[in-house]
């Protein structure tokens, strides 16, 4: 569990791009971007889907589960808002959801809630919601979920 | 080869000591670098009629260079960017120079690195707030995952799980350039270093350790590339340019992370083009800088330029082949691990210098081309160095090069 995060030193400015997954975090949605035309997923939400170049585009609601595929621990703060959290794990999820038949697929970042002991590669997480000091920002965090077999650790 | 290979030279190179801090502006800094390259190149303000640079809005401009040093020139440009710039701006030189735009064209980074604007939105004086999570950053910030070390490092750590590779060949890099720093009277960090120094030394994030993580520097430097018809005439030997790329991408590469491997990077795409273009393979290379933000950064670009396997890297450092006086010596300067970090200019800077056989070490005659070879007596200068090859690094998915051949071996 990582230390408190000062959310108040990050000010968070969705723009036009992504002001619709800022507002879903509210209600505690993970979205991703979805191409209406050849169904394509992709994150973060860039403006035009990268197989068709359609610009009409809708949101994925994903189910908020995926593989861990890498993880950090930062053990030195960078951001101010960071300065207490440390040490905290960042993972890099696969979302479970998000596959494609031609192999693309979709990884997004976020703070881990559990330990850094508790992380390996491998294993299955889920999405958890934080509120934050702004009412209009809520925080996506992720949780360790179960257990897998060939997990890998971070051990030197 | 390529058509314009060996057509265009770097004929001038120059710096500012590392400082941390420098107590001055970038404008003041790189006039100094400036002045010293046009010094080391036997040329006037008069003779430079082009300038580009780079920064990431920390710096001056060309036009303030130019007004102090009394210089009117026909192009200049400054573009906004970091690690890998100083390949990519030798290729737009090339181009500028061959369309006639200009004549002769002086490239510079200045940048107040440690003491002004550090990277990953820390302050001087330690961690501080962040102004803005804005455009991708939205995705990153808010989850404490900003500077390079921590997103370098995701990568790091798959690759480390990927290959069985462990941080002991990241210390093999660190001890390399450590040993190269050594032998540079300019280089911040000179005292050698050992595997176990690198084990021993503290966690910035894991799996990258404080030996990881080069030297953030207040600096300056520069080159100039002129035609080969001008080089002849000028006071160093000509450094020849065979072939480059020039921020050559990965696919996806504003996200890296949703590539099938987040560690295949960008040199992989530009590998061919580069020997292509020079006309070369990776064995004619002599010596080589390999952009070392961190250990991590140069290893994997080993892999991807082609000097060993995929997967390979790891043991393929071991024993000391990125070390002088052997297989494949790498960062001779110290680089931005030891010598200190300009976002690459100072590593194509020291191979000009290996290359024109002057390197600027411990021997009383490096200036005219005299070296001993004693590494005892403090000589850095590679043994019959006449081609390198610069492997700059943005991110996993930017990556530029160059390759050098130089004539006074």
């Amino acid at each position: 569990m990582p230390g408190p995060i000062d959310y108040s030193k990050i000010t968070i400015t969705p723009d036009f791009d992504t002001v619709e997954w800022w507002m879903a975090t509210k209600e505690h949605k993970y979205l991703v971007r979805q191409c209406k035309d050849c169904g394509h997923k992709w994150f973060p939400p860039f403006p035009a889907c990268n197989k068709c170049n359609a610009m009409d585009l809708g949101w994925f609601e994903t189910a908020g589960t995926g593989v861990l595929h890498s993880y950090i621990v930062v053990t030195q703060p960078i951001l101010g808002a960071f300065v207490e959290a440390v040490p905290y794990v960042v993972g890099l999820i696969e979302l479970d959801d998000c596959h494609e038949a031609d192999g693309s697929l979709v990884r997004v970042g976020g703070v881990m809630l559990d330990d850094e002991e508790d992380v390996a590669i491998g294993l299955p997480v889920k999405v958890e919601f934080e509120q934050t000091n702004e009412a209009n920002i809520v925080v996506p965090r992720w949780k360790i979920s179960g257990t897998a077999e060939n997990t890998w650790k971070f051990n030197e | 080869m390529g058509a314009l290979t060996d057509k265009y030279c770097i004929v001038g190179v120059g710096e500012t000591p590392h400082m941390r801090p420098s107590n001055r502006t970038t404008l003041s800094m790189a006039c100094e670098a400036v002045k010293k390259a046009m010094a080391d190149a036997g040329l006037e303000p008069r003779d430079i009629d082009g300038m580009t640079s780079y920064q990431a809005g920390d710096s001056t401009t060309s036009n303030h260079i130019a007004t102090s040093l009394g210089m009117r020139l026909n192009y200049s440009v400054d573009i906004l960017g970091g690690g890998s710039s100083t390949e990519a701006l030798i290729g737009n030189t090339i181009g500028l120079l061959e369309a006639g735009y200009c004549k002769t064209m002086l490239i510079f980074r200045s940048m107040n690195g440690r003491s002004g604007r550090r990277m990953g939105g820390q302050a001087p004086s330690g961690p501080v707030p962040p102004t803005r999570a804005a455009e991708d950053n939205q995705f990153m910030m808010p989850w404490g995952w900003t500077s390079p070390a921590q997103r370098f490092g995701m990568s790091a750590m798959r690759y480390l799980r990927d290959t069985g590779t462990t941080t002991r060949s990241l210390a093999e890099i660190a001890v390399a350039h450590r040993y190269h720093a050594s032998l540079n009277p300019k280089a911040v960090m000179r005292h050698p270093i050992t595997i176990e120094d690198h084990q021993n030394s503290r966690w910035v994030v894991k799996p990258l350790r404080l030996l990881d993580c080069c030297l953030e520097t207040d600096v300056s430097a520069c080159l100039i590339v002129t035609s080969r018809e001008r080089a002849y005439d000028l006071r160093q030997p000509p450094v020849f340019i065979m072939g480059g790329t020039g921020r050559t991408m990965a696919p996806n590469a504003a996200w890296n992370y949703s590539r099938p491997e987040i560690h295949y990077v960008a040199g992989n795409y530009g590998r061919k083009r580069l020997f292509g273009m020079a006309g070369i393979s990776q064995k004619d290379v002599n010596l080589i800088s390999c952009y070392d933000a961190f250990t991590f950064t140069t290893l994997i670009q080993l892999e991807a330029y082609g000097f060993c396997g995929k997967g390979e890297a790891g043991e393929f450092v071991k024993g000391g082949r990125l070390q002088i006086d052997h297989e494949l010596p790498s960062n001779l300067s110290g680089g931005h691990l030891s010598e200190g970090y300009t976002h690459g200019v100072s590593m194509v800077i020291e191979n000009v210098r290996q290359l024109r056989h002057r390197a600027d070490d411990a021997c009383p005659g490096w200036a005219e081309g005299k070296h001993s070879y004693d590494r005892q007596a403090g000589c850095r200068q590679v043994k019959d160095a006449r081609i390198a090859a610069c492997l700059g690094w943005g991110t996993e998915t930017m990556s530029s090069s160059a390759i050098l051949r130089g004539i006074a071996a």
